[in-house]
């Protein structure tokens, strides 16, 4: 039998009162009674505790507002041992008792958990997603993108009809219905709509000298669009962000931040991933339709003269220049292909420059 | 004169949390919130604040949370159902080509969840709160703050926000001089007016010192929260006083920030226990209370509604 003294409060005034509290094993029960004659016992299994520093707080489940604090190592350890050895230690208090090491474990481990998902998981199910997502989706949402921006912007209707004609001079193997839009603008750059619209800014095209350029320029963009990578992008990222988001903000705020911001960083990485396979598919329709491959990597060369500064490749959506240049002579330089001086195309390209 | 002041205690606050031992909490909530996928939420939420509030002592005596993981959880459930619900008006109208109309509606509609969100709150919270075995407890009413709430709202938007200072004080008033612990009844007396001006300066010189400023900014709004706050009963009192000054505020800041950064986030914990002795040991409390004889007064309420409303549209709970 463990006894101690302790302060007791009675739930109905704030008034301590000392008791005199002992632990019967064999009733499996806590008894204590006043100085004023008020006599109790808690059996074991309706009482739960608070294990706080060097005290004890006891209540009882059925009184909830009632306590009992102890402050004596020996019968607080002693309650401890005799609570583990009769299974009343809930599975919660279990965890909560292992060591400090163990805790860290589990956080690392739940880290490892969510990197593992984030990089193998997510991916493979948003790639699968898209697939799942009807082509009609990526029309409807390029194409409420293409009106509003055309709307904003001035086009340039001739060299838009041009572009048109020297487009479909070219063999694709687009999977859906291709067309052009020149844009009046400065901006040496172009990109893709889902829907099949490519806007192409006249800045770029200003700084083309041959055919075989704009070839390299289309071969690329339309590769985006046959491989869908708007909505791979999409996809990738909106469920990279609510997996990263769900798994960190129940923790804190500051965690989910570094997570966003983690998932940015790779998100660019996924933009590169989809850039390269574009130069890569771009080249082989230039190839394919008899054209030569140098166009691309001029166009790069282009490119690069007209970039202010060089962002290291991890910071850019697109792999830094030198690289892509680097990455298509790899592939054709070492084995030319056959290629022909195209006159149609030449004259076509003309009409786009004037 | 001279007898009472002589008459006037100290009272002591004190917080005993560890991060050590706050980490484990954290984490192992983490882990069964990720394990549920979420649906241990409440339980997490109820586990952490029994953790801190038994961590906090008046007087080497420990305040109890007694809210369970289940009251929270049936909470979350209705809280979700209500802004559901919300949503599905505003889809209807969306879909019955009315979007202005809807919009207009569910702002309203979430205006005037508000009040009863704050109320069902701190009802719940009080309700839930104990020290010595005697309940704390909300007696505001709900009409009342309703009212009061859409007047002073309704000031705010045609003074562009300059109510705002004058709001905060009306509600934080309202809430806490509705506040008792047994028959030790709570009172909080300050005013727009110096809250507004405090805020001004605060605002103006921490953009001419490129921020520095805000550390003495968010002692002023420390000080201003404790030193208008005090405790009656029975003609007896407790008054508080804040001892924090600005250069406490930007160690403890700064320390925080370091921390959590350089462990990414995982030091979260140490950094709340941190923040929380820091606010605890600078509350300095006076006054001539006897507190062996408060009666308990309260009755339990555990609808925990609100309380999961407020963490749901982010409004944070200040005791």
């Amino acid at each position: 039998m463990l006894s101690t003294t302790g302060t007791y409060f009675d739930g109905i005034s704030s008034n301590p009162q000392v008791i005199e509290l002992t632990l019967d094993e064999a009733d499996a029960a806590l008894r204590f009674g006043t100085s004023s004659g008020q006599y109790s016992q808690w059996p074991i299994d309706e009482i739960t505790f608070e294990h706080i520093g060097n005290f004890l707080e006891i209540r009882n489940l059925h009184h909830s507002l009632e306590l009992i604090k102890v402050n004596d190592a020996v019968f607080t350890s002693g309650l401890i041992a005799f609570l583990k050895l009769n299974g009343h230690l809930t599975w919660y208090q279990r965890i909560l008792q292992l060591s400090f090491k163990t805790h860290i474990g589990i956080a690392v481990l739940i880290l490892g958990i969510i990197v593992a998902g984030y990089l193998i998981i997510i991916p493979t199910v948003a790639e699968k997603a898209v697939a799942l997502i009807p082509q009609h989706y990526d029309i409807s949402m390029g194409h409420t993108f293409y009106q509003q921006y055309v709307n904003d912007n001035t086009v340039d209707s001739s060299k838009t009809e041009a572009l048109n004609r020297f487009a479909n001079r070219l063999h694709l193997n687009n999977t859906m219905k291709l067309h052009f839009t020149v844009i009046k603008s400065s901006t040496v750059n172009a990109f893709s709509l889902p829907d099949g619209n490519i806007i192409v800014f006249t800045g770029i095209i200003d700084v083309m000298k041959d055919y075989d350029e704009l070839a390299g320029l289309i071969g690329h963009e339309v590769s985006h669009i046959n491989n869908r990578h708007s909505m791979k992008m999409l996809c990738r990222n909106l469920s990279g962000y609510l997996f990263v988001s769900a798994m960190l903000s129940d923790v804190n705020g500051i965690m989910a931040i570094i997570g966003d911001n983690v998932h940015n960083l790779q998100s660019l990485s996924y933009s590169r991933q989809f850039e390269r396979q574009a130069d890569e598919q771009g080249t082989a329709l230039m190839v394919m339709n008899g054209i030569n491959p140098k166009g691309m990597t001029t166009l790069f060369s282009r490119l690069k003269s007209t970039e202010k500064v060089t962002m290291p490749a991890f910071i850019s959506s697109h792999p830094i220049t030198d690289d892509r240049i680097a990455d298509i002579n790899r592939l054709y330089k070492r084995t030319p292909r056959p290629f022909t001086y195209n006159p149609v195309l030449e004259n076509l390209f003309q009409q786009v420059k004037n | 004169m001279e007898n009472e002041i002589t008459d006037l205690k100290n009272y002591n606050l004190s917080f005993h949390g560890q991060g050590k031992t706050y980490f484990g909490i954290v984490i192992v909530n983490w882990l069964l919130t990720v394990i549920t996928l979420g649906f241990y939420y409440p339980w997490a939420k109820a586990r952490n604040l029994q953790y801190l509030y038994g961590s906090t002592a008046f007087e080497e005596d420990r305040f109890t949370f007694h809210g369970t993981g289940r009251e929270m959880f049936v909470g979350y459930i209705k809280a979700l159902v209500i802004i559901g619900l919300l949503y599905g008006i505003l889809f209807l109208f969306i879909y019955l080509e009315m979007p202005v109309l809807g919009v207009i509606l569910f702002y309203f509609a979430f205006i005037a969840i508000l009040p009863v969100a704050i109320h069902g709150s701190y009802r719940y919270r009080f309700s839930r709160t104990s020290w010595r075995g005697i309940r704390f407890g909300y007696r505001g009413d709900r009409g009342e703050l309703f009212a009061g709430f859409f007047k002073w709202i309704f000031f705010s938007i045609i003074t562009l926000g300059i109510y705002g200072a004058w709001m905060e004080m009306n509600l934080r008033s309202y809430l806490m001089s509705h506040v008792r612990a047994g028959n030790v009844e709570f009172k909080y007396k300050g005013v727009g007016s110096e809250y507004f001006l405090m805020n001004l300066k605060g605002y103006l010189l921490s953009i001419v010192t490129i921020g520095i400023y805000s550390f003495w900014w968010y002692k002023d709004l420390f000080a201003y929260y404790v030193d208008n706050m005090s405790l009656h009963k029975d003609g007896q009192e407790i008054k508080m006083k804040s001892i924090a000054t600005g250069g406490d505020f930007f160690k403890m800041i700064m320390v925080n920030l370091l921390i959590v950064i350089f462990t990414l986030g995982l030091g979260y914990a140490w950094a709340t226990t941190r923040t929380l002795n820091f606010m605890v040991s600078k509350i300095k409390l006076e006054g001539d209370m006897d507190l062996t004889n408060i009666q308990q007064t309260e009755d339990d309420y555990n609808d925990a509604t609100g309380d999961d409303m407020t963490s749901f549209l982010d409004i944070n709970f200040i005791i």
